[in-house]
């Protein structure tokens, strides 16, 4: 277990467009890596738009107190659109891992890119939005960036209850896909 | 330990420095300070209210104090433009508040959500006349907590508007931390009557039943009066009193944090969000063997001169990053001038220094001086 998204300081970015619940994404994450008990600064970038646009969120997470808190080259990459892709795709670390959206086409060439259907499940489970949590149950399973029953918990604490229930079934559902990927050749 | 965002940590900070008056108008990357502020003033006691505009939020800041409450407002370039005016109002008749204002790209609406360090002069010089001014920044969710928090008190100390000058990034990062608690609703003790002069070298007494204050924005002596001959003296003297006073406390007002300066060769002076980066780039310079440390400013006016140039009497030279095309080394080469060389980094384009970018820049300036030649500033 060499890869870069073993590292510290880890460096996960999660992109996609505006409104696809990005910068919550990054929140969830944020927390239940500080639930493992490490320093996290949690970042967010995206247009004056309101919806659509580039959104990406990132989280620099360590045992040891951060100094930049932007990522450059990320260890771990959550791609929900074919705009994020184009604009982050190849800015990975050597060794990094990226959990990509099948309904981006061009994905899925390099080495380290998973192409999972994240929004196609999330659109099973009746609400489309909540493709973020299928990648991050994805990612934390490909990569265990953090305690699955951290973000479980991260989930409940900054998810508004009306939705709590379906995003943390899309984050199951996420977790089983990144399973049976984790362990299939 | 809690997962606590810039913009959220300005309302604790100032909750903790008695703040029970809040009017804003909200705006790109300010916004969450407002938002929060409407959640938790009203049950604690506190007024919140929504003005038509950046102008009107700071008036009605001001008007507060002289109420007898403890205010603020928050802001970003557009929006601090428009508060030049009632700075300047504050300053004229010493109403202690605070003003927060989270850079963005500028001139004009510029990049609403990307972060920027342009206003660092306009903090201290966007009001017209000579006025003392206190402006502080912050590089960390933490910072931005204590730095508000001490914004309220130094806003009574000494009688002013405070700036505190945050960035789009640190407005909208999170970080966990652990925040002391606040007290459910502080109580602050305004000092009531008036057996002192209203103005001057005196402490700020609000309006009560004993005190007969005129507020004005004209000139006017100790007392307020704003007619009669000597008034313009009158004035004069109040403005240097207060200038000389903020001088007088230089070594307590200049708050900075030094990184490996002990044993450096090198300085890269700093502040705000763009000196995370540069304690990254000293992490990646030290590897390769070169004595580079960082002075991170907080407190950028009063500048402190006696700050930067003890520590340019230790070094061959200084790099200065900062998100605008050079407006904070101005005062730092005229503070170091004839001791050691300084080179300006700066990008206005919404993207953060990389550490990379950082260390580069030193790099190059290092190569520069030990081959003789002069320091060419890239600004």
């Amino acid at each position: 277990m060499n890869s870069a998204w073993h590292g510290d300081p880890l460096r996960v970015r999660l992109s996609g467009r505006g409104g696809q619940g990005i910068i919550l994404s990054g929140v969830v994450v944020a927390e239940a890596a500080m639930l493992d008990g490490k320093f996290v600064v949690h970042t967010q970038s995206y247009g004056p738009e309101a919806r659509l646009g580039a959104s990406k969120s990132e989280v620099v997470i360590s045992r040891r107190e951060i100094a930049f808190p932007e990522v450059v080259l990320a260890d771990v990459l959550l791609c929900l659109s074919s705009d994020a892709y184009q604009k982050y795709g190849g800015r990975v670390a050597p060794g990094a891992l990226s959990v990509i959206d099948d309904l981006v086409a061009e994905a899925g060439r390099t080495t380290g890119e998973v192409v999972l259907p994240l929004r196609r499940t999330a659109r099973e489970l009746g609400n489309e939005l909540s493709a973020n949590m299928v990648g991050l149950g994805a990612l934390i399973a490909i990569a265990g960036i953090v305690d699955p029953e951290h973000g479980r918990q991260a989930i409940r604490q900054w998810v508004k209850p009306e939705f709590r229930d379906v995003n943390l079934k899309a984050f199951e559902r996420g977790m089983e896909l990144g399973v049976a990927r984790a362990v299939a050749p | 330990m809690r997962l606590v965002q810039g913009n959220e940590a300005v309302v604790w900070g100032a909750l903790a420095g008695g703040c029970n008056f809040y009017a804003g108008y909200p705006i790109t990357p300010a916004t969450e300070i407002m938002e929060y502020m409407a959640r938790l003033l009203p049950g604690r006691g506190g007024v919140f209210i929504q003005m038509e505009d950046e102008l009107a939020a700071l008036a009605a800041v001001i008007g507060a104090a002289w109420g007898g409450m403890r205010g603020m407002t928050a802001t970003s370039g557009p929006g601090f433009s428009l508060m030049q005016e009632h700075i300047g109002y504050a300053a004229m008749s010493q109403t202690p508040c605070v003003v927060v204002d989270s850079q963005r790209v500028g001139p004009s609406t510029g990049q609403p959500t990307m972060p920027a360090q342009g206003d660092v002069m306009q903090a201290r010089w966007g009001a017209h006349g000579d006025r003392p001014a206190l402006v502080m920044t912050a590089s960390s969710v933490k910072d931005v907590y204590d730095t508000t928090r001490l914004g309220f008190e130094w806003a009574y100390a000494y009688r002013v508007p405070v700036i505190i000058l945050l960035d789009a990034v640190l407005s909208h990062m999170r970080e966990n931390i652990e925040l002391p608690a606040v007290a459910p609703s502080p109580e602050i003790s305004q000092p009531t009557g008036g057996m002192s002069p209203p103005f001057g070298p005196y402490p700020f007494v609000p309006f009560s039943a004993a005190t007969r204050t005129i507020v004005s924005g004209l000139a006017h002596d100790e007392s307020g009066a704003t007619r009669g001959s000597g008034i313009g003296a009158a004035s004069e003297r109040i403005l240097q009193g207060a200038l000389r006073q903020i001088e007088k406390d230089a070594s307590r007002i200049a708050r900075c944090r030094t990184d490996r300066l002990e044993d450096a060769e090198w300085a890269i002076v700093s502040y705000g969000i763009t000196a995370r980066a540069a304690r990254s780039a000293i992490d990646l310079l030290r590897r390769d063997g070169v004595r580079v440390g960082l002075l991170e400013l907080h407190t950028l006016w009063p500048f402190p001169e006696h700050i930067v140039r003890e520590v340019a009497r230790k070094v061959r030279g200084m790099l200065m990053p900062e998100l605008n095309l050079g407006q904070l080394v101005l005062p730092l080469r005229s503070a170091v001038e004839g001791i050691c060389p300084v080179s300006a980094l700066g990008r206005a384009d919404g993207e953060l220094f990389t550490p990379e970018a950082i260390a580069a820049a030193m790099t190059e300036e290092i190569q520069q001086i030990e081959v003789g030649g002069r320091v060419s500033h890239h600004a």
